[in-house]
C-alpha cells in the first residue's frame, strides 16, 4: 500500500515538474521575491538593504501624486473600457447573428484589427491622429476633429479608448458570437410568438442565457484595461507631462528610467496586483451568482 | 413584414459602417506607405499615383525583416513547444490525480493566472539576469515557457476529464509504461485543445512587446514587434517608411490568420469558455 502511494507521488512529480520548475523560476518566484522587495528600500544594484515594513506603501499613497494619478487614470480607463468594449463587442455580435448571410465576412473585417500587436496599432493610429485627422478637419470644416488628440490629456484619454477599442473589440466580440450561437432557436421563437419584440426577446430571453459569456468578457476586460501598457506607449509615451501616465508606466518608468528605487517600485507592483485581485474577485463572485443555467 | 426588411437593411447598414471604421486604419496605413512624403500631405486618403516601393525596400532593410521575423518564428516555436510539452504533461497528471498535493499544485498554477506580468516584470528581469538568459532568444522563449504554462495547464486540466480513463487502462494492461501511455495515446487526443493553446500562445508571443523589450539589447537578436518599435523611434518623421514597416510587421500575422482563420476563431471561443 505504502509503495503504492509512493509510486502514485513518484509519477505525479514526474509529469508535473518540467512545467512546474521553469514556471517556479519565472513566475513563482518573481511573485514573492517582487513582494519581498516591497518592504526594503533596495536600489536594485548594492548588496546590502534594509527592511523598512510597509514604509514604501505609506509613501506611495501619501507623497506620490504621480501614482496616484496613474492609478486614477487607470481607474476610468478601466470603467469605459468595461462598458464600451463589452457594449459595442456584444452589439456586433448580437448584429452580425442576426445576418443569415455575409456572417463570416463581417466577422472578420470586425477580428482583423486584432491581429495587429496592440504597439502596432498605436503607430497606426499615431499617424491618423497626428496627419489625417487634422488635415481632414481642415478640407472638411470639421472643426470637431482638429483637436490635440496626441497633446492635450483630455483627448488623449478618447484616443487611447479608441485605439483599445478598436483594437480589442473583435476578441471579445467572437466570444460573445459563440455564446450566441449555443443559446436555442426555439427559446426565440417561443418568446416571439408570444409577442415579445425583438429588444424584449434580447433583455430577456438572450441576454440571461450568455450571461458566461459576459462573465468572461468582463473578467477578460478588467484584467487587460489594468494593465494597458502598449496603446499609451505608442501613442503618447504617458505624456503630455504624465497626464496620461498609467499604472504599469508609472511602475515601469520608476523601476526602468527613474531613480533606481527597486524597493519602491515594487511596493507600486504589489498594488497593481491587489487592485487586480480584488476587482477580478469581487466581479467574478457577483457575475456567477446572476448566471443561469440552459 | 415591411419593419423587417427595415430591419435588415438597418442592421446591414450599421455593420458596413463599423467594418469601414474598422478597416479604414489599415487602408491609410497602406494607401500613404506607396506615396512620397510630399504626396501623402496632398491628400491622405487618395489612392498613390505611382507606387513608391522603395518605401518598402527601404523598410526592409531597416527593420531586418528576414532577421527580426526569424528572431519572432524561434521564440514562438520554442515557446509554444515548451509550453505544449510541459503543459500537457502536468495538466493530464493533476487531472488524473486526487488528493491534496495535486490539488495544491494545480491551485498555485491557476491562482498565478491573476498575477499581473507588470508585477513580477521587475524581480523578472533580476531572474533573466541571474541566471544569464537575458538578452538570449532561448532565454526569451524560456520565460514565454514559464509564464504561459498556467494558462496552458488549465485548458488541459479541463480537456482531459473528456478522455475516457479505460483507454489508458487498457494501455497499460497492454504493457505501456505511463510515459508511453501519455505520448502514444493521450496526447494524440489532446490535438483539439492544443490547437487553441498554440494559436492563443502564438498571438501572444508574436504580438508581445514589453517582455522582449525588457529582455533583448542586441539588435541582431530583435523580435519583430521589437524592431518596429525601434524604427518608429528614430524615424518618428518619416512617415511613409514607418507606415510601410508597420504594414510589413502586420503582414506574417494577417497571413497566419488566413490560413487559420476557422481554428482562430474557435481557440478564442474555446479558450474562454474554458477559461
Amino acid at each position: 500500500m505504502a509503495t503504492n502511494v509512493f509510486k502514485k507521488y513518484l509519477s505525479l512529480l514526474a509529469f508535473t515538474a518540467p512545467a512546474f520548475v521553469i514556471y517556479a523560476i519565472f513566475l513563482l518566484y518573481p511573485t514573492f521575491s517582487g513582494m519581498f522587495y516591497s518592504l526594503t528600500d533596495w536600489n536594485g544594484l548594492n548588496r546590502d538593504y534594509s527592511f523598512i515594513g510597509l514604509g514604501n506603501f505609506v509613501e506611495l499613497f501619501k507623497e506620490d501624486p504621480d501614482f496616484l494619478n496613474s492609478l486614477w487614470f487607470t481607474m476610468k480607463y478601466v470603467i469605459f473600457m468595461l462598458i464600451l468594449q463589452n457594449g459595442i463587442a456584444l452589439l456586433l455580435a448580437v448584429l452580425i447573428e442576426s445576418r443569415t448571410r455575409s456572417k463570416g465576412l463581417f466577422r472578420t473585417l470586425f477580428f482583423m484589427p486584432n491581429m495587429i500587436s496592440t504597439i502596432i496599432s498605436a503607430f497606426m493610429w499615431t499617424f491618423i491622429f497626428s496627419q489625417v485627422l487634422p488635415q481632414l478637419a481642415e478640407k472638411l470644416a470639421f472643426s470637431f476633429l482638429d483637436q490635440q488628440w496626441l497633446g492635450d490629456p483630455k483627448f488623449s484619454f478618447y484616443s487611447i479608448l479608441i485605439v483599445s477599442l478598436w483594437n480589442g473589440v473583435g476578441y471579445m466580440m467572437i466570444i460573445y458570437l459563440a455564446a450566441l450561437q449555443g443559446v436555442p432557436k426555439s427559446l426565440k421563437e417561443a418568446a416571439v410568438i408570444d409577442g415579445a419584440n425583438a429588444f424584449q426577446v434580447l433583455r430577456n430571453v438572450v441576454l440571461p442565457m450568455i450571461t458566461h459569456a459576459v462573465t468572461i468578457c468582463f473578467f477578460l476586460t478588467l484584467n487587460g484595461a489594468f494593465k494597458v501598457f502598449e496603446v499609451v506607449y505608442g501613442l503618447t509615451g504617458g505624456g503630455p507631462g504624465r497626464g496620461t501616465q498609467v499604472i504599469t508606466m508609472n511602475i515601469y518608468e520608476e523601476a526602468f528610467s527613474n531613480n533606481f528605487r527597486y524597493g519602491y517600485a515594487s511596493a507600486k507592483s504589489v498594488v497593481l496586483f491587489i487592485i487586480v485581485l480584488i476587482f477580478t474577485l469581487i466581479q467574478i463572485t457577483v457575475m456567477k451568482k446572476k448566471e443561469v443555467e440552459a | 413584414m415591411r419593419m423587417q426588411r427595415l430591419n435588415s437593411y438597418l442592421i446591414r447598414l450599421l455593420l458596413i459602417l463599423g467594418s469601414l471604421v474598422a478597416m479604414l486604419p489599415i487602408y491609410m496605413a497602406v494607401v500613404n506607405s506607396f506615396k512620397t512624403q510630399g504626396e501623402m500631405f496632398q491628400s491622405f486618403i487618395a489612392l498613390p499615383t505611382t507606387l513608391h516601393w522603395e518605401n518598402y525596400s527601404d523598410a526592409f532593410n531597416k527593420i531586418n525583416l528576414l532577421g527580426s521575423s526569424m528572431n519572432s518564428a524561434i521564440v514562438s516555436f520554442l515557446g509554444i513547444g515548451g509550453i505544449v510539452f510541459c503543459a500537457s504533461l502536468a495538466g493530464y497528471k493533476l487531472s488524473r490525480t486526487s488528493g491534496r498535493l495535486s490539488n495544491l499544485i494545480f491551485f498555485l498554477f491557476v491562482a498565478s493566472m491573476l498575477v499581473p506580468f507588470h508585477s513580477i516584470m521587475i524581480p523578472l528581469t533580476r531572474v533573466a539576469k541571474g541566471m544569464g538568459v537575458q538578452g538570449s532568444t532561448y532565454g526569451l522563449a524560456l520565460i514565454y515557457i514559464g509564464l504561459g504554462v498556467n494558462m496552458a495547464i488549465f485548458l488541459y486540466h479541463g480537456f482531459v476529464k473528456s478522455i475516457p480513463r479505460e483507454l489508458e487502462e487498457s494501455a497499460q494492461m497492454d504493457g505501456c509504461n505511463e510515459f508511453q501511455t501519455f505520448f502514444q495515446i493521450i496526447f494524440p487526443l489532446l490535438l483539439p485543445i492544443t490547437v487553441t493553446i498554440a494559436i492563443l500562445d502564438f498571438l501572444w508571443i508574436w504580438n508581445d512587446f514589453l517582455l522582449p523589450l525588457l529582455m533583448l539589447t542586441d539588435v541582431n537578436r530583435y523580435t519583430l514587434i521589437l524592431s518596429t518599435n525601434m524604427l518608429f523611434g528614430e524615424y518618428n518623421k518619416e512617415w511613409p517608411l514607418i507606415l510601410s514597416s508597420l504594414v510589413l510587421t502586420a503582414i506574417p500575422v494577417i497571413l497566419i490568420y488566413a490560413f487559420f482563420q476557422k481554428f482562430i476563431m474557435e481557440g478564442i471561443a474555446e479558450g474562454a469558455v474554458k477559461g
